[in-house]
């Protein structure tokens, strides 16, 4: 239903700038970049959850609102690079569930990781339902991460007019 | 150093057993995700500790942060083991690439900068309170690792880009990258 559009992302010059290019800053750089992103997000939002669970009790758990324009830096930086990625191969990752997937996984872990960042801010005292949280989330980035991994071998429609593999 | 790849492919691939487990439908798939969620827990708790090191949140000992260390220490063990499953399985797509030669160079020198750093300033670093900027030779190594760990992640990533085509072999890398790249 959508392969017109699919077509015309992927006839686009920019579209074929990142699959075609033989730049090193093209597809290999964007996905280089959104790797380095996932692991200032979550590498930096598991370190917390690990604090919330018992952790290095000596750092105060606000201490972490520190680090977060780090991770707001890894987010914006996935967004834009994710956006590359979808421009460069749209049919790819929009007929496959497993990126919806991807996506609802990643939207829970902010989800949780704005209400953990507001419980440490209101209260001192970690409660059993924050480490609940940051059990959760902890569960949920590794889910997210994986379903990430395998978008490459789950996918049935490589472009509009390939299938993958 | 040829005759030494030669021979490091051919002990890699007598591990027969792995690179079996490694062929079912879903084996390569997982050790790749666990390769990504080690990353993530090895990259989170070292730059944690690299941003208090440069000067972060100076308010918070740094002794306290150095408890996230054993995290860091559990994902490169995670991903010393996944990244041993892809070299045991398909080493000539390792043993011969110059992005995989560049991330274990960046990857021992992670491991000398660990090395100088408990040796020299550690001891001082650690007794260090609230408040204290650690001494600049502490700093260097923070940033330094920080810099070296994205190196690593980078060239991991560019693995895929730099394997050699089915049996080619190259004297060195300039040869390799004109004769056995295939993009």
């Amino acid at each position: 239903m959508f392969d017109p559009l699919f077509s015309w992302l992927e006839s686009s010059s920019w579209s074929a700038w990142i699959v075609g290019s033989p730049s090193l800053f093209a597809f290999p750089g964007i996905l280089a970049a959104h790797t380095i992103g996932l692991g200032l997000l979550v590498g930096l939002s598991a370190a917390f959850d690990l604090r919330l669970l018992g952790v290095a009790p000596g750092i105060p758990p606000r201490a972490f609102a520190r680090f977060l324009p780090v991770m707001w830096f890894g987010l914006w930086l996935n967004v834009v690079t994710g956006l590359a990625l979808l421009l460069a191969y749209p049919t790819k990752a929009l007929t496959n569930p497993v990126f919806y997937l991807k996506l609802s996984l990643i939207a829970g872990g902010l989800l949780i990781l704005r209400a953990t960042l507001r419980r440490v801010r209101e209260s001192l005292a970690i409660s059993g339902t924050t480490k609940l949280l940051a059990a959760v989330s902890l569960i949920v980035w590794a889910a997210a991460i994986a379903s990430g991994r395998l978008l490459a071998y789950t996918c049935t429609r490589l472009t509009v007019d390939f299938p993958c593999e | 150093m040829i005759a030494f790849q030669v021979q490091l492919e051919a002990w890699l691939r007598s591990f027969t057993s792995v690179a079996d487990f490694m062929q079912l439908r879903w084996s390569w798939p997982a050790a790749e995700s666990a390769h990504f969620i080690g990353l993530t827990l090895l990259f989170g708790s070292i730059a944690a500790w690299d941003l208090r090191l440069v000067g972060a949140v100076k308010q918070v000992p740094i002794s306290a942060f150095h408890k996230l260390v054993p995290f860091a220490v559990l994902g490169f063990a995670i991903n010393v083991t996944s990244g041993l499953t892809f070299l045991m399985t398909s080493p000539e797509q390792y043993v011969y690439n110059p992005a995989f030669h560049l991330k274990v160079l960046c990857l021992l020198l992670a491991g000398l900068n660990v090395m100088v750093f408990y040796l020299t300033s550690f001891r001082r670093i650690a007794q260090s309170g609230a408040g204290q900027q650690p001494p600049l030779l502490g700093r260097l190594s923070g940033a330094v690792s920080l810099a070296l760990w994205i190196t690593v992640i980078i060239c991991g990533r560019m693995i895929t880009f730099y394997r050699p085509a089915n049996n080619c072999r190259a004297a060195d890398v300039v040869s390799f990258l004109a004769d056995c790249v295939v993009r």
